[in-house]
């Protein structure tokens, strides 16, 4: 039923001023994905959802964190909860620890995700494993916003084993490189607090991004295809 | 700025784990937080150096480790003289001076550093006093933070007022000795006999306390009336005794003493007795004086005071490390203290032996004794220096000395001072010397320097005057003053032999712990600051023989900034600190007393500054092996 409404319902109706908002971040110019890493602006994203099925289930919580200038900037950051009017289960709570009454209490999603565009700006966006990150972003947007988010991404899922092609095999998850660069967590499965780990990884790889010359997040796009024409040959 | 998100709160909280930032309030720590930049270095990269300029940012290190190196020409290995860990900030100097910095920092494994800009440190020290405190007394805060805490630790056995103000469950001991109220009162006077206590309680079977019987009862109730031994305790003992729960004060305790005029109190907890309190425990409390004491000593005319002395010797200290005194301090007042004593034994034995009465002699103090840094478990280490006037003969006044050595050594060990088990005591024939036997002997290790030869002059060259003709001593000085700086190639063996035993600062851990997981403050800690401190002053004919005072001296003719003396000093007196805590909390656990300390029972900031002491006896290393060429 849900996913009827969701495709020939009643379109989302959003007030005057959330359309402006809207508006005004549409009119925003295109990332400059050109420029180098430490003169420009990336938001690495993180989010919670009510489960691992990018069709069904839903967007909770979206964590994000600017690194600038090739630095982390910790107040530079978003941790947004979106209002749930059906709480997710037990289990899933388990994982990211939102519980019911926070998941009830949190910004209702229209807000959430003007918010959250309005944060990125036109800044590129990074992510662990993007396609699931970006499937849950925008469909929430189409559901809520009405609006098809088209945005610059680059996936460390790809970026990491392009560097460390020997260290591929063993490492897939977020938590192997984690752990293969000492890199912690104050609360694994927040969605901020994974995103600032994202970051921290980002920041690690820099050395080994230099010695390949891909210094902007161009170089990051090259170094993701690469390794997906390697693992996804056409 | 809206409400701080959960990794402002998770930074914020990191941090508040380390020194200062433990001390800031969470306000200024939470605008700290929000103005943090996190930046990356991999392994070998420099965050800061001289060519620099200007310095942006503050830094303090998330996770990792920074290697400052204090000359870039020189960078190797040898050449880090710091090591900064997880919740260390650098560098303070520079920008509080708003210079560039001196050293070369640089990660020494991949590390992640909040940095915070410049301005925003200054805006910080500016509202924050704590932060403003830690930057401009840096090591001096840490230490006086750490002498907090052990004040803090140890009021309940301090001084007479605070130690009345401890609770009764910190007095209380042992379990009383108690027994039915039906037993009858010849087995009672036997127990209280054969174990040797003043009273005897009488419970129940539910341990409920029913009455008392003292010895001062024994009198009055047994022995006048001619009772009848069989007679049950309970009908001679007092009922209703009175009762104080443990939480109560001693000072309560010795209130209610005062007021009923009795003797004994007992603790009670819950109906049931735990514990017994005697107005002598509530004397015992008291401090001892050390004018009072050294006025014992000095009238003392048998060895049985003597003991007594040496006890209320160790109570004092104990006593005096609770009240936060400095070691520099303690040790001076122990050693002084043990200076009377042995002077006081010595004095005794001349009295009764009218041979040796005739000798010219000097009683030596050696080791660690010789440099007045005597702790708590401090064995014996001592010798005879003796003039030989002509027409006499050495051995023939070697053979009275010796007994009469060996006398001062045994009553010595009555004292609590161990024999040497390397028979490093003048009671050695090896040690019992005329001053030219002393030349050649010593004379013979600064030429040969056999491995034995090196590992005695560490304990001989420390020698001090005790008793008899300080001259003699004098002389000796003097001698090996002018002989040792000509003999470098001694200096350059000691040297070496000193710089095997490395302080224990790990690369990846911050501590190398050798058996047990332990680290040996003496040999690790406090060996390095004495070999090089000795090194120092016999290159510099200095004839001190403390290791503070050697430094300073020493250090003054080595042209050794003043800065990194007293840096020296601290250190060393920081791990000599450590070290007598030890051996305090060792004494009233009542275990054997050692220097291993097992690095994860120390505090967080005991354990900073053990680090900090650690990097300024590797500091101190490299010196000496450059000065010798090592």
């Amino acid at each position: 039923m849900r996913m009827l409404t969701w495709l020939f319902g009643k379109k989302p109706k959003l007030t005057d001023q959330q359309n402006e908002r809207l508006a005004r971040w549409r009119a925003l110019p295109a990332a400059d994905i050109q420029q180098p890493m430490d003169a420009s602006r990336y938001v690495v994203v993180d989010v919670e959802t009510s489960g691992l099925n990018v069709n069904k289930d839903r967007l909770i919580a979206i964590g994000a964190i600017a690194i600038c200038n090739g630095k982390i900037a910790l107040a530079d950051s978003l941790e947004i909860v979106l209002q749930q009017n059906r709480v997710s289960d037990k289990q899933n709570i388990l994982i990211h620890g939102i519980g019911g009454t926070a998941q009830a209490e949190g910004v209702p999603p229209v807000d959430a995700l003007l918010t959250f565009l309005e944060y990125v700006g036109s800044d590129p966006l990074i992510a662990f494993h993007v396609a699931f990150d970006q499937t849950m972003i925008g469909r929430a947007m189409r559901e809520y916003l009405d609006f098809k988010l088209k945005h610059v991404w680059a996936d460390l899922a790809y970026v990491a084993p392009a560097l460390y092609p020997e260290l591929a095999r063993r490492n897939r998850s977020l938590d192997n490189w984690m752990e293969y660069f000492g890199i912690t967590n104050y609360a694994r499965h927040s969605a901020l607090a994974d995103a600032v780990a994202t970051a921290e990884l980002l920041l690690a790889l820099g050395p080994k991004l230099q010695t390949r010359q891909a210094t902007c997040f161009q170089g990051l796009r090259d170094m993701e295809r690469e390794r997906r024409r390697l693992t996804h040959p056409i | 700025m809206a409400a701080p998100n959960s990794l402002i709160l998770a930074t914020a909280e990191h941090l508040s784990r380390f020194a200062p930032f433990d001390s800031m309030t969470r306000e200024h720590l939470t605008w700290m937080a929000e103005r943090l930049k996190l930046g990356y270095y991999s392994k070998g990269e420099i965050v800061l150096s001289p060519e620099i300029g200007d310095i942006r940012n503050f830094f303090i290190i998330k996770q990792g480790e920074i290697h400052g190196e204090q000359d870039v020409v020189r960078a190797q290995d040898d050449a880090t003289w710091l090591e900064l860990h997880e919740g260390e900030c650098f560098p303070l100097g520079a920008l509080l001076s708003r210079r560039p910095v001196n050293s070369t920092y640089r990660a020494g494994v991949d590390t992640f550093c909040y940095e915070l800009a410049t301005d925003h440190f200054h805006e910080l020290l500016h509202k924050c006093p704590a932060f403003h405190d830690f930057c401009t007394r840096r090591l001096a805060n840490l230490l006086e933070q750490s002498k907090q805490v052990i004040q803090a630790q140890y009021t309940k056995s301090s001084s007479e007022q605070q130690s009345m103000t401890s609770p009764l469950s910190a007095i209380v001991r042992r379990e009383p000795v108690a027994c039915a109220p039906d037993t009858p009162m010849r087995q009672v006077l036997e127990t209280m006999n054969s174990l040797g206590i003043g009273s005897m309680v009488a419970i129940d079977t539910q341990k409920r306390p029913l009455g008392i019987f003292t010895l001062h009862d024994v009198l009055s109730r047994v022995t006048l009336p001619n009772l009848d031994l069989n007679t049950p305790l309970s009908s001679v003992m007092s009922t209703n005794p009175v009762t104080l729960p443990p939480h109560a004060l001693a000072y309560e305790a010795a209130l209610v003493m005062a007021k009923h005029g009795f003797r004994h109190i007992l603790v009670e907890e819950n109906g049931k007795l735990i514990g017994l309190l005697s107005e002598k425990d509530l004397f015992t409390l008291q401090r001892v004086g050390l004018r009072q004491l050294s006025g014992i000593i000095r009238k003392a005319d048998d060895l049985e005071t003597l003991k007594h002395a040496a006890e209320d010797i160790r109570q004092l200290a104990h006593n005096m490390l609770a009240q936060g005194i400095t070691a520099e301090q303690l040790t001076q007042i122990i050693s002084t203290l043990n200076d009377l004593l042995t002077t006081r034994i010595i004095e005794l034995e001349l009295e009764a032996d009218a041979a040796a009465r005739e000798i010219d002699f000097c009683w030596l103090a050696l080791g660690s004794e010789g440099r007045f840094e005597q702790t708590l478990n401090t064995d014996q280490d001592n010798g005879i220096l003796f003039s030989v006037p002509d027409g006499k003969d050495a051995e023939a006044l070697r053979g009275v000395m010796l007994p009469f050595a060996k006398r001062i050594n045994q009553a010595l060990a009555a004292c609590g001072f161990p024999l040497c088990n390397g028979e490093v005591m003048a009671s050695n024939p090896k040690w019992c010397l005329s001053l030219a036997e002393w030349k050649e002997t010593f004379d013979k290790w600064i030429y040969h320097g056999a491995p034995m030869d090196l590992l005695h002059s560490t304990i001989f060259f420390d020698f001090r005057p005790l008793f008899g003709n300080r001259h003699l001593a004098e002389n000796l000085r003097e001698w090996l003053g002018e002989v040792t700086p000509k003999n470098t190639r001694f200096l350059h063996q000691l040297a070496v032999n000193a710089l095997r035993n490395k302080p224990p600062l790990g690369i990846v851990r911050d501590f190398v712990t050798g058996d047990g997981h332990t680290i040996d403050l003496k040999l690790n800690g406090i060996t390095p600051f004495v070999d090089a401190a000795r090194i120092f002053s016999l290159a510099n004919a200095v004839s001190a023989t403390n290791t503070l005072q050697r430094l300073r001296e020493a250090g003054e003719k080595l042209r050794m900034s003043a800065q990194d003396i007293d840096a020296y000093c601290d250190a060393f007196l920081f791990i000599q600190l450590l070290r007598l805590r030890l051996h305090h909390e060792q004494c009233q656990a009542g275990e054997n007393l050692t220097n291993k300390v097992d690095p994860d029972t120390l505090n967080a900031l005991d354990s900073r500054i053990l680090r900090e002491a650690f990097r300024q006896a590797r500091k101190l290393q490299t010196k000496l092996a450059l000065d010798y060429q090592v």
